[in-house]
């Protein structure tokens, strides 16, 4: 149990508590933005975090710069699905959600 | 640390049956399109979860980039179809 | 036709991510003996990337880089290279695709010769895979009309 093991296993239940964080929003929130704010950022923080976890335990070897191309892939593409998906959200016409007594 | 792994894994799984609420119930395809995307994400980690699991990750991280790959441009690809209003011509 | 998407990210993007993904579907071709992967699983990536500037650019910018001409030519080629490998094999006195014979060609020792033959073997339907995927995409796409004057 070295000192690699122990911060891969803070990273990951770092991770897998992001996760939680990122479901209970796309759950409970009102509208679809809302929902896509939850589940765009949350889910992307949370599979870095996981996936940094995984580099810390594997070491330097070959599986583990794989592991970092994966990440790089990551955060280049899923916010970039979540931009188009909010965009087609908006020319297609869907109501934001607003508060009661609210005008703008 | 195999104990640790496989908790990690039963309480992803354990949240994808939570995103399948909104997969079935989401009010329009907007919904929907999200949670599988979120559905998707969830499935990467559990792959190489598996991985790590079996003692043999090497097998598990090309099947996990190629999964990344097909959930970037399904997403993608779905967004533009529903743009055009239900037609690509 | 599919029109281009008037968005600058999803542009770039595309633009930036496809040779990487090609450079992957290569990977994973040339390394179907050791790990998940093979011809038709690459030939389906190298797809997949053609499919990803096709619905981010539109289709004519698409056709600029990979008309149906070069499509035509690569699914042949793809088919040419497997029927060719395993003639070559017929003429140096074998069975055909019997890749122990190409050892007196290559000057290679037996198993090398059994590995390299099934390596070109895969290139060849890598290739063959690609074209057929882009064209079906294509010819689904244009809604069975040839080209676009036919719409007039």
């Amino acid at each position: 149990m070295n000192i690699g093991t122990l911060l891969a296993i803070v990273f990951m239940v770092g991770g897998l508590f992001f996760f939680t964080t990122a479901t209970i929003g796309l759950l409970r929130f009102p509208d679809f933005f809302t929902r896509l704010h939850a589940t765009g950022k949350g889910d992307t923080l949370a599979v870095l975090l996981f996936l940094i976890g995984f580099f810390l335990y594997e070491g330097f070897t070959i599986t583990g710069l794989k592991i970092v191309f994966i990440a790089v892939f990551m955060f280049l593409a899923q916010p970039t699905a979540t931009h188009a998906l909010s965009r087609a959200g908006l020319r297609c016409g869907v109501i934001p959600w607003m508060k009661k007594g609210d005008t703008k | 640390m195999d104990i640790f792994f496989l908790v990690m894994g039963m309480g992803l799984c354990i949240l994808v049956l939570f995103v399948l609420y909104r997969v079935v119930y989401g009010p329009g395809v907007f919904n929907r399109v999200a949670a599988l995307s979120a559905i998707g994400n969830k499935t990467l980690i559990i792959l190489l979860i598996m991985g790590f699991v079996y003692h043999r990750v090497e097998m598990f991280i090309d099947i996990s980039m190629v999964y990344a790959l097909l959930n970037f441009i399904g997403t993608i690809a779905a967004s533009k179809y529903l743009e055009m209003e239900g037609s690509i011509v | 036709m599919i029109k281009p998407s008037d968005d600058i990210i999803i542009k770039t993007l595309a633009r930036v991510l496809a040779p990487f993904i090609l450079l992957y579907a290569l990977y994973v071709i040339m390394h179907g003996h050791h790990s998940p992967g093979g011809g038709f699983q690459g030939g389906v990536i190298m797809g997949a990337s053609l499919v990803l500037l096709a619905i981010t650019h539109g289709l004519k910018e698409t056709q600029k880089r990979m008309s149906e001409k070069s499509v035509a030519i690569f699914s042949s080629l793809g088919v040419l290279i497997y029927a060719g490998i395993g003639v070559l094999c017929l003429i140096l006195l074998g069975n055909f695709l019997d890749y122990s014979k190409l050892a007196k060609l290559l000057n290679v020792p037996l198993a090398q010769a059994r590995s390299l033959g099934i390596l070109g073997v895969e290139i060849g339907v890598g290739l063959a895979v690609m074209a057929v995927m882009f064209s079906i995409f294509y010819n689904i796409a244009m809604g069975g009309k040839r080209s676009e004057k036919d719409n007039r």
